[in-house]
């Protein structure tokens, strides 16, 4: 009787997920196979080639997927580097008031996206908040070129996207036993010992979730850019962009998207490998049988 | 030396006083048990020693050294957790090993110690399976290899046992006694449980709900010559009377209400008993003989009838209830060498036991 529960329950749980595939189905995977299949088309003949590749196989077109694979990689080491002491601060110090303060560390996420980009945008431009306040505070005389450069993408990245660094971290720090470290300390390791060799491996998960999910959004982004960046520094979201919007070349924007995809995924599963939690090593001589 | 010397220690938590004022010596070398009920402070205790928590008032001494303000990693104190926290990244090995490699000993040295301690708790052979691949009683011997390998001054242990079924319990506690004659360490204990204090300790040490030690003695002495009826009705089953002491013709006796008087033994150094004192009268129930018919030899008759009867395998539990109404436990071994007696419910029976086998109590 209650096998028989269980796999109707096994079923309808099933029956859930029919929504959500079909949803995926549509808005994901059909489009990117109408993307691949634009990529591999001749049009308006609608033979097969390999031509478009061709043509985005071009040290420019690479020049800007190197550019925006530093860039993501640097904005991910960055929300790392500044995520995990806050992260581990959350989860392993404050003894009160953590819910509130993980609200504030998730404010950003209560506003629009495009907004914060904007805010930014108002905050650093040349006639911006920040320019005008040191203009007339008389600290400099010529207003500061606070955006319109890498410096200020990278800036606004980091703020963007670190929530989405803190939150796996923080979740999986949180799950650490304190009683682990505790231990660690017992068999006499120092808490900076205890840091390196117990915290970080256990915390690992969150390190490659969080990285992942900065890493990817960050390699593709199309809006900060476009609006803090200027018209002058190009990526491959901008440049998607401008091959389906601008120049209306759906051929070699498919091409140029299935390309720099696949850097992404490659880069991605390289992410995925360092940050395994692989198995500590203490004594490497001995024969792991 | 690798005594334990606890002077004067207070730690209090949200204001709330958990443990008060102890003083405590644990002797070098010997198997110590702390026996206290839930609560009673005992693994707050622990903590103290292990250097987990910091003393509000008083001194810890490691010997002749004061440990009180010793940073945990600079203890020579192992810990035994109760939910063992074995690192679960690591393999059985690796858990072992970390002491030993946070030391930076060579590789071939690490190997050598790890490989000896693990034979010695019988997990040679599970050396390299990850720590969720082992059972309970597996995991508990990691960690107490992984805590004896780097030759502590003391083990510190916190209710080790307490996930492991009742087999497993005795099997562990026999491992355990062999292990600390073995290593000679001093070992500390700290248990709920009274069968596990009184089988494994040297000494023991009993606390009570308000944090406070009752009594510190060998098992015996505590089981035999417990100070407090708490002790009395803690360590072991035990049947309390209250009543009042009473001198005649050179002979003490015990005055119970609605029983009469029941001759009693009282040692020399109780200098508070004396005549008309109130007191407490604890008398164990394996102490008590229970027959239908008329016994001879014994310095304490008194009579009851069979309320209820309960089988424990290896003994039988008879409740009888008095002329007072009270209900008395009395414990029979089941040797079953000769044909006896069947005593049934609502039979009355004849209670006997020695002066020599109670324990007057001040409270």
């Amino acid at each position: 009787m209650r096998r028989l529960q269980a796999s109707v329950l096994q079923e309808l749980s099933f029956f859930f997920t029919v929504p959500a595939l079909v949803w995926q189905l549509f808005f994901l995977f059909i489009p990117l196979a109408i993307v691949l299949l634009y990529s591999i088309v001749q049009l308006p003949e609608g033979t097969l080639t390999l031509e478009h590749y061709r043509t985005i196989i071009n040290p420019m077109y690479f020049h800007i997927i190197f550019r925006s694979l530093v860039l993501a990689i640097v904005s991910s080491a960055a929300c790392l580097l500044v995520g995990y002491p806050m992260a581990y601060f959350l989860a392993l110090s404050v003894k009160r008031g953590k819910n509130f303060l993980l609200f504030l560390v998730t404010l950003p996420f209560w506003t629009s996206f495009l907004i914060l980009i904007y805010s930014w945008y108002f905050l650093l431009e040349q006639n911006g908040i920040i320019n005008s306040l040191l203009l007339r505070t008389g600290i400099i005389a010529e207003p500061l070129m606070l955006s319109n450069n890498v410096v200020a993408i990278f800036v606004v990245m980091l703020y963007c996207y670190l929530p989405f660094m803190i939150m796996p971290l923080y979740s999986s720090l949180e799950k650490i036993d304190p009683n682990l470290l505790e231990a660690s300390a017992d068999l006499g390791a120092t808490p900076w010992q205890t840091f390196w060799r117990v915290t970080v491996p256990l915390s690992m998960p969150g390190v490659r979730t969080g990285t992942l999910l900065v890493l990817v959004p960050t390699f593709g982004e199309f809006a900060i850019p476009a609006l803090i960046g200027g018209s002058k520094s190009l990526f491959v979201g901008s440049l998607i962009s401008y091959f389906y919007l601008v120049a209306r070349d759906n051929s070699l924007g498919s091409a140029f998207t299935v390309f720099s995809g696949c850097v992404l995924l490659i880069v991605a599963l390289v992410v995925m490998y360092l940050f395994s939690r692989r198995k500590a090593r203490i004594a490497k001589g001995y024969n792991n049988a | 030396m690798r005594s334990i010397r606890l002077e004067n220690v207070s730690k209090s938590f949200d204001g709330e006083l958990i443990v008060e004022n102890i003083n405590l010596t644990i002797p070098h070398g010997k198997f110590f048990a702390l026996l206290g009920p839930s609560g009673s402070g005992k693994t707050t205790l622990l903590r103290l020693i292990a250097g987990f928590e910091t003393v509000d008032s008083g001194r810890i001494f490691l010997g002749d050294k004061d440990i009180t303000n010793l940073p945990i990693h600079e203890r020579r104190i192992n810990t035994v957790f109760q939910n063992y926290a074995l690192f679960p990244h690591m393999n059985v090995f690796d858990n072992v090993a970390y002491s030993l490699s946070i030391r930076k000993l060579p590789v071939d040295v690490i190997e050598q110690k790890v490989l000896k301690v693990l034979k010695s708790v019988h997990l040679e052979k599970h050396m390299y399976k990850s720590i969720s691949q082992l059972s309970g009683g597996q995991k508990q011997r990691v960690a107490l290899a992984r805590a004896v390998v780097n030759e502590p001054d003391v083990l510190l242990l916190d209710e080790p046992l307490a996930a492991l079924d009742l087999k497993l319990r005795e099997h562990m506690l026999i491992e355990l006694i062999e292990l600390q004659s073995q290593l000679q360490t001093t070992f500390v204990y700290v248990t709920h449980d009274q069968f596990e204090a009184l089988t494994v300790a040297d000494q023991m040490a009993i606390m009570n709900d308000d944090g406070v030690i009752e009594q510190i003695g060998t098992p015996k002495e505590i089981y035999e010559f417990p100070v407090s009826s708490f002790v009395a009705k803690f360590v072991g089953t035990t049947n309390i009377f209250r009543g009042n002491i009473q001198t005649i013709h050179d002979k003490n006796y015990f005055a119970i209400d609605g029983i009469g008087l029941v001759e009693v033994m009282i040692p020399k150094d109780a200098i508070w008993a004396k005549n008309g004192i109130q007191a407490v009268m604890s008398l164990r129930p394996e102490k008590i003989e229970i027959s239908k018919s008329p016994m001879q030899g014994f310095a304490n008759h008194i009579t009851g009838v069979v309320m209820s009867i309960v089988y424990h395998g290896r003994s039988t539990q008879f409740n009888v209830r008095l002329k007072n109404d009270m209900i008395l436990s009395v414990f029979e071994q089941n040797e079953e060498h000769f044909e006896r007696e069947v005593i049934d419910y609502d039979d009355t029976v004849n209670l006997y036991w020695q002066k020599e086998n109670v324990v007057l109590l001040e409270k």
